[in-house]
């Protein structure tokens, strides 16, 4: 089931290092891009069907045509290599083991969005990764792959690492704006979009290591190489963490559109022996819960996912066997979104804290059924009334769990305490 | 004029000014949207939440009201069960970690959350769990005393250091509910204007040290006037209550909105003149050194005054112009010399490019207007050989020295028409109380040849002559303000096109020639 798309170069010992990579065809198809127009090489991207990597699952081409027609200021890119999302573990392979392929990929889309400055927002705490890919920009800049003159072309790209001082919400894009600028990452109000007032009031494209590490195989291979992976509106390949209470954990490439519990049983190696499956987080903390009877159904792919009305996220799967105690599962997202909630808008900054106490409250053993209901009414009450969608990150996870699993709720409730192990 | 286009609110179809906010647009005819962070002078933040309207076929749907701008056609939904239920839940999540101590609270009565609860939330807390406990009357600066708990971190005391002062004290640090407002350690509130965040703030996490726990602000007259503080003219409330047996009290001054003068906002020293108006005041008349009854001074003051062979005038430039005028008059009637000298008012340097001026007096345009020579030279000319020295409301004690004024003692009777207890009323042998600026009426003009009027703000038991009575009672010939007002259009031929009788409230602005009263 697995294939080699992206991870082509993961195994290969010292693919960090320019000259290994560019044995194994790294910045090989840079001669193609400045061959094409940057409107060709934007099109072409669209029509692979490349959907942001990041979570949200935006289409990649398209988000670039948003850019401004004929202005005078200066375009940036920005990177989001903030990968906070718990249960998510893509991006560190990308930087790690093939930095090179993710520098050529801010070439192409720098070429194509007519950008000449790049910054790569690494979440403060990834020393390892800063110090890989930084490695890999110097020797970059060594073998004149950046810099005033990309390749021997009249191209000048400059990319920087910038390292934010390790927040969740500085993965929301506009918050990672701010943190670049210097100042405290709180998310922006939208509108204005940043593809029209981004970094320093100028129109910036986001985008998340793993869709820009895509691009490379897609100018190589063509729009319709990358499509053969995948479905028809999920196209290609993603890099899915997988953790949990399974045999095999890791970081598997695989295409889109695999049944889930096909890929816990078959990548994954199925759950420890003697014990049966509770539910599938299917792409990171934020993204509702599913029981096993949806789990049967569900597809690797964002069309499924929306039909499960969950989302497809970001690729972090977790699976939670019978020993998995719901409650204090739900104590411990609320607890990790209460924790980086920025502060900055009253429903976020107020009501996760409360939620927080109030499950708290229901382990102690002294909530009541007015308790659940009230945590249920809060989400509701929260959700989307916020600058960003850090609290819907919480509270969607957190209904569908009252939801699905409001028996183990009521049970702490009834019987003030849990015969379950704790996770 | 501004460009109006014309949306719907509610279904109903009004027409707002184009360009503005939601908020400040909609609020213009009187319909209000709830809002905690937002304030004009500060810009839309959007952190709050409380403004949040319903767009009828709008993308997105939901919107901030301070963040929106009014558009032709616009469908805004503030009515709706959807839009009341989120003010309701914002209001529920704005209270959770409030304390609720209102009753000891001094915002209370003046607060945005007390408002609010009334009018969009009043459900009964269904908070169960403690509360977030954070830090109380904090002393950040400048009698600035804060109280994180009460805090809805709508950062407008935060905006308004990094805004509109610039210097930046303060910040939000921490984030999710350990979110508070703090300074830099050791760092405090050091600008000029620091107890502007006690009016901005919006819940009372922001009380000033001088005002607190003194009066409780529903028992509080709230009266319109002119700070005399400088020549800016700043706009101003004048906060004053008589409590049962007492005397009308003034408790403190607050900012009044002139856009034209000085916005939203006053600076600390301004705002602490009102002291000037309750204590040390000049209440009992003197003559010959010793207290006696009004009428008395002024039948010494009548006395001296035909007797004296030169007289001088001395006028402050605090004066309103109607009193300057009325001085002016009485001059020529009893042959004294008028002088307007008062360097002293004039403080080097100590002005900014905000609010605060150099020239620490009210009304120094009036003497152009009025034509009063103001020079030392001119001073200096009129005492030689003068007998008698007459000073209205004019503290030369601010610039001369005791020794210079015992000087001027020696050679001439000093007598003083003023309002306050200061270093020259005390030498003078005649003293004659008036009322001052906060309990009479007059025009002024500031710095900036804006023309204002204020009213009388409050009433004394004793209520003390107004100047213009006195001058009257000591020979005058005009009899009252109104009077005043009256003729000084007919003196002075640049003033003819200005309706003096309704001044707007934002105040006219003089052309040159009206200042330098050159007939158009």
């Amino acid at each position: 089931m697995q294939v080699k798309v992206l991870s082509a170069r993961f195994d290969i010992p010292d693919a960090h290092k320019i000259e290994v990579a560019k044995e194994h065809g790294a910045y090989s198809t840079l001669e193609k891009v400045f061959s094409m127009q940057p409107e060709e090489i934007i099109e072409l991207v669209k029509a692979s069907g490349l959907r942001g990597r990041g979570g949200a699952g935006f289409p990649t081409g398209l988000k670039w045509s948003f850019l401004p027609k004929n202005i005078d200021k200066p375009v940036y890119l920005a990177v989001n290599s903030d990968e906070s999302e718990p249960a998510t573990f893509k991006d560190r392979y990308i930087l790690v083991r093939d930095p090179h392929m993710l520098i050529e990929g801010i070439i192409i889309c720098c070429y194509a969005i007519k950008s000449h400055a790049a910054y790569i927002y690494i979440r403060g705490e990834y020393t390892t990764q800063v110090k890989a890919l930084q490695a890999a920009i110097d020797e970059a800049y060594a073998a004149g792959y950046l810099g005033d003159s990309v390749a021997g072309k009249d191209f000048k790209l400059d990319v920087t690492v910038h390292r934010g001082a390790g927040a969740y919400v500085c993965g929301e894009e506009t918050a990672l704006l701010e943190s670049i600028e210097g100042r405290k990452g709180q998310p922006r109000s939208k509108p204005p979009f940043p593809a029209v007032e981004g970094l320093y009031g100028c129109p910036t494209i986001i985008n998340n290591v793993q869709s820009i590490g895509s691009l490379p195989f897609i100018l190589t291979n063509g729009p319709d190489a990358y499509k053969a992976f995948g479905t028809e509106k999920s196209p290609g390949t993603h890099l899915f963490g997988i953790s949990g209470l399974v045999k095999k954990p890791g970081m598997y490439e695989l295409p889109l559109g695999l049944p889930i519990l096909e890929v816990i049983e078959k990548v994954a190696g199925g759950l420890r022996d003697g014990r049966t499956l509770k539910g599938v987080i299917p792409g990171g903390s934020s993204t509702p819960v599913l029981t096993p009877e949806e789990a049967k159904t569900v597809t690797l792919d964002y069309e499924s996912m929306a039909a499960h009305k969950t989302m497809f996220g970001s690729g972090g799967i977790v699976i939670l066997d019978d020993t998995v105690d719901m409650v204090k599962l739900v104590e411990n997202l609320i607890s990790f979104y209460h924790h980086e909630s920025c502060g900055q808008c009253t429903p976020c900054r107020e009501g996760l804290g409360w939620m927080l106490k109030i499950v708290k409250k229901i382990i102690r053993g002294e909530g009541t059924t007015a308790d659940i209901d009230l945590l249920v009414e809060l989400c509701d009450n929260i959700e989307m009334k916020t600058v960003c969608v850090l609290s819907a990150a919480c509270t969607m996870s957190t209904r569908s769990y009252l939801n699905k699993f409001r028996h183990e709720f009521e049970a702490y409730v009834k019987s003030n305490a849990s015969t379950q192990t704790a996770m | 004029m501004a460009d109006k286009v014309k949306l719907f609110v509610n279904g109903q179809e009004v027409e707002v000014e184009s360009g503005k906010n939601l908020i400040d647009a909609i609020g213009a005819v009187g319909i209000e949207i709830p809002h905690l962070c937002y304030h004009p002078a500060l810009g839309a933040d959007g952190n709050c939440r409380m403004c949040l309207v319903g767009i009828e076929d709008g993308r997105p749907p939901l919107v901030p009201a301070c963040k929106t701008r009014a558009v032709e056609g616009m469908k805004v939904q503030l009515d709706t069960d959807k839009i009341k239920k989120i003010q309701r839940d914002i209001m529920e999540l704005e209270l959770i970690n409030h304390p609720t101590d209102c009753p000891i609270c001094d915002q209370a009565g003046e607060c945005k959350l007390q408002d609010y609860y009334m009018q969009y939330d009043g459900q009964k807390s269904r908070m169960t769990v403690p509360p977030v406990l954070k830090a109380k009357k904090m002393d950040l600066g400048c009698g600035v005393v804060h109280d994180q708990e009460r805090c809805v971190l709508c950062a407008r005391c935060v905006r308004f250091t990094r805004l509109i002062t610039k210097t930046g004290e303060l910040g939000i640090v921490n984030r999710t509910d350990y979110a508070r407002v703090n300074i830099f350690p050791g760092r405090p509130l050091a600008n000029r204007y620091a107890l502007n965040v006690v009016d901005l703030c919006p819940v009372g996490a922001m009380t000033s040290q001088d005002f607190r726990f003194k009066q409780r602000a529903w028992f509080l007259t709230r009266s319109k006037s002119l700070c005399h503080g400088c020549s800016k003219g700043c706009n101003i409330f004048i906060d004053h209550n008589r409590e049962k047996y007492k005397d009308d009290v003034i408790y403190r001054f607050r900012p009044r909105l002139n856009s034209q003068v000085n916005g939203y906002f006053i600076c600390d020293e301004g705002r602490m003149t009102y002291k000037l108006e309750n204590e040390n005041r000049l209440n009992v008349a003197k003559s010959a050194g010793a207290d006696v009854g009004i009428n008395e001074a002024i039948e010494a003051l009548r006395r001296a005054l035909s007797q004296a062979k030169k007289t001088v005038f001395l006028i402050s430039p605090n004066c309103s112009l109607e009193q300057m005028h009325s001085i002016q008059k009485f001059a020529a009637v009893c042959n004294a010399t008028l002088s307007g000298y008062s360097d002293g008012y004039i403080k080097k340097d100590d002005g900014d490019d905000f609010l605060i001026q150099d020239d620490k007096s009210a009304n120094r345009a009036g003497f152009a207007l009025l034509g009063l020579d103001s020079s030392k030279a001119g001073f200096e000319a009129a005492t030689n050989g003068a007998d008698l020295l007459v000073s209205f409301q004019n503290d030369i004690s601010r610039f001369l020295s005791a020794a210079e004024i015992e000087q001027l003692q020696e050679k001439m009777k000093i007598a003083v028409v003023g309002s306050y207890v200061d270093g020259f009323s005390e030498k003078a042998s005649i003293a004659l109380p008036v009322a001052s600026y906060s309990e009479d009426c007059g025009t002024i003009i500031n710095c900036s040849n804006i023309m204002q009027r204020y009213e009388a703000a409050v009433v004394k038991n004793t209520p003390a002559l107004d100047l213009i009575h006195v001058v009257n009672l000591l020979g005058g010939e005009i009899k009252n303000c109104k009077e005043a007002w009256a003729d000084l259009a007919v003196c002075n031929a640049a003033l003819a096109n200005i309706d003096l009788e309704h001044i707007p409230s934002e105040g006219i602005a003089l052309t040159d020639n009206e200042v330098s009263n050159v007939a158009a």
